[in-house]
């Protein structure tokens, strides 16, 4: 097998007795555009810092192309950076921060001038050269950096939270530009984010972090459908969790017993466990229904609405088991029980078999 | 209410600034004006004393002292406290605060003691030439005193923490993540420091190195005591002929002509760093 284009090796980052990243491991594809994605405080921004070369890790290794870079210096690493705060140099025109990278490179003027041209041509900038950043938008100075970072094609690019200071709207808008970008220069991007939304738009595959660990990489669809743990579950997509206890475990499913006495058989079971453990039945709100009556055996539970909520396309309907976990569905607008359930009704759940997961309770 | 009372603080912005002006007129105004005057009516109406002044040889030295001992305390000072400035907006706040008090103290120290220190130090016999002999790097001791090598090393310790402090101040300002940037841009540590540092605090080096450069000009006691008679500066001129020679009008045009070079200084900073451009 030959070596993966970007390898992250088994880095582990230690600050006293502070682990910031403890043996993250991944293998990153030529061109791919990777996320990674966790909470504040899980290790994402740490790996990307060492990427860079601000930050120096405990131990592993970073290999690009095979060849460990952990000895050069940031300025010689030639990998493309846009930050979270706004780090144009203010004294300098936007041509000029453009041109910077290419000028302490002592590149010559024709040349200087046609790649600055063209780097701001790709961030849809035009003719704003001789523009100051303090005259322009949050927008647009993240786009003069993410041309500065792309302007002397850096192998990689790195972007941390690039788009966090920016609102709704304007952060959607270059997204879609940042995803053009992609498909247009095939450079592979490293992206740091704690929404989940921005990774599910712009990634071929997420690294989820927590705790300075990856819990799980994959597409978006796979950790979505799929996910290993009860912190991805939770972190990707909305989810239920419905308390119960294990009941026969064999190999990698599980059936799970409600304090009510229903039993769910053969799901999938994410961790080891053995019967008589505590353990979580996880449900997305869109592969629920509600029913008057209840469905399968063993995938189907009795609830209590407890409230609705009109969303436009969907009401989503809090309800509550009998033994008190709580829950969410959605009625798709124009659904037949929508606007006929009250508070305090007794209806039933019901799943898919394939849809719920069993997690055992760390 | 509040309203009211901004309204009237607006209206009256004058009346509050009238003791400071009132002294400014009656200190400052007044006396350079009967300064101004005496340098052209005294000893006789003309204007015989700025003749001199710009045309004697022996005054064309004093002024060619003054101006290059400010220019080269001012070049050393920057160099010295650019460096110095940079450790301290970024080495923890303890050790900053700590090294910052120090600056401090030293300046709030009087004046004479650390000149009349410096002088101890600087003599021939003094602890600077003894232990250069000792550690074997001269052989007779170095003439550090009485001449402008005396003069612009006492200076420049004085002017430290004028130059210091404007610099620490847009040094702080400045995002560590610029630095990073350039470095990811693939700027060595001294293409950052010459295209990106050096032109962001320029307007902190600007308005210390104006501080510096117009305090020196006028600067009297440590030109006279570290010095000597022999390298006289503008303010010891002034004195010399206040004093000792009672030629108020030489003293004058003296002083007239240092505040012109001041006035002058001040708009060309005012030019080219006007307040709050930098950041």
């Amino acid at each position: 097998m030959t070596a993966p284009f970007l390898h992250i090796n088994g880095i582990r980052k230690t600050y006293g007795n502070v682990v910031a990243t403890d043996h993250v491991e991944l293998a990153i594809a030529e061109g791919e555009f990777m996320t990674f994605l966790g909470p504040s405080g899980s290790g994402k921004s740490t790996t990307l810092y060492i990427l860079a070369g601000f930050q120096d890790p405990t131990a592993g290794d970073i290999r690009l192309r095979g060849q460990s870079i952990l000895q050069t210096p940031s300025h010689k690493r030639n990998i493309g950076m846009v930050f979270q705060r706004y780090t144009l140099f203010p004294h300098l025109s936007v041509g000029e921060n453009v041109a910077f990278p290419l000028r302490v490179r002592r590149m010559g003027q024709d040349e200087v001038a046609a790649k600055v041209k063209r780097a701001l041509s790709l961030v849809r900038l035009d003719g704003f050269e001789d523009r100051m950043p303090a005259k322009m938008s949050g927008g647009q100075q993240q786009r003069v950096a993410l041309a500065r970072a792309l302007v002397y094609d850096p192998p990689v690019l790195l972007m941390d939270e690039p788009l966090s200071a920016l609102d709704k709207k304007l952060r959607e808008e270059i997204q879609f530009e940042i995803r053009r970008i992609h498909q247009e220069t095939g450079v592979t991007i490293l992206y740091v984010t704690h929404d989940q939304e921005e990774a599910l738009r712009l990634s071929d595959r997420i690294a989820i972090f927590n705790q300075g660990k990856i819990e799980q990489v994959g597409t978006g669809p796979e950790l979505y459908a799929n996910p290993a743990t009860h912190f991805v579950a939770d972190f990707i997509g909305d989810s239920t969790f419905l308390a119960g206890q294990l009941a026969g475990v064999s190999g990698n499913r599980a059936g799970l017993r409600f304090a009510d006495g229903t039993l769910v058989a053969d799901v999938p079971l994410h961790g080891s466990g053995h019967a008589g453990q505590a353990a979580e039945l996880m449900l997305r709100p869109e592969r629920i229904e509600l029913a008057p009556e209840p469905g399968a055996a063993g995938a189907s539970l009795p609830v209590t609405v407890e409230d609705m909520t009109f969303l436009g396309n969907n009401t989503t309907v809090a309800a509550r088991t009998s033994w008190g976990d709580a829950l969410s569905v959605r009625l798709n607008f124009g659904h037949p029980l929508s606007g006929r359930i009250a508070r305090g009704d007794s209806l039933y759940i019901r799943w898919s078999p394939e849809a719920a997961h069993a997690f055992v309770r760390g | 209410m509040l309203s009211a009372i901004a309204a009237r603080r607006r209206g009256s912005g004058l009346g509050f600034a009238m003791p400071a002006i009132l002294l400014l007129l009656a200190f400052f105004v007044v006396p350079v004006a009967a300064l101004l005057t005496r340098s052209v009516t005294e000893p006789e109406p003309g204007l015989q004393n700025y003749v001199t002044l710009l045309g004697n040889s022996t005054y064309a030295r004093i002024f060619f002292n003054t101006f290059f001992v400010s220019a080269v305390v001012t070049l050393i000072t920057v160099l010295i406290a650019f460096p110095v400035a940079w450790a301290l907006a970024i080495m923890p706040r303890r050790w900053a605060g700590v090294i910052f008090a120090i600056i401090l103290l030293s300046m709030w120290t009087n004046l004479l003691a650390r000149t009349y220190a410096w002088m101890v130090l600087l003599q021939q016999t003094g602890l600077i030439n003894r232990s250069l002999m000792a550690l074997g790097l001269i052989d007779a001791p170095l003439q550090l005193t009485n001449n402008l090598v005396g003069v612009t090393i006492g200076m420049v310790y004085i002017m430290l923490p004028f130059m210091i402090l404007p610099l620490m101040g847009v040094i702080k300002k400045i995002d560590p993540a610029i630095l990073q940037a350039a470095a990811l841009c693939g700027a060595t540590k001294a293409q950052a420091l010459w295209r990106v540092l050096v032109p962001l605090a320029a307007p902190g080096i600007a308005s210390g190195a104006l501080m510096v450069f117009v305090m020196s000009l006028g600067y009297y006691v440590t030109p006279s005591l570290l010095g000597g008679t022999a390298n006289m500066m503008l303010a010891e001129l002034i004195a010399q002929q206040v004093q000792s020679l009672l030629n108020w009008g030489m003293g004058g045009a003296a002083a007239f002509v240092l505040l012109v070079v001041t006035l002058g200084l001040y708009a060309v900073q005012l030019r080219f760093f006007e307040p709050g451009e930098g950041r």
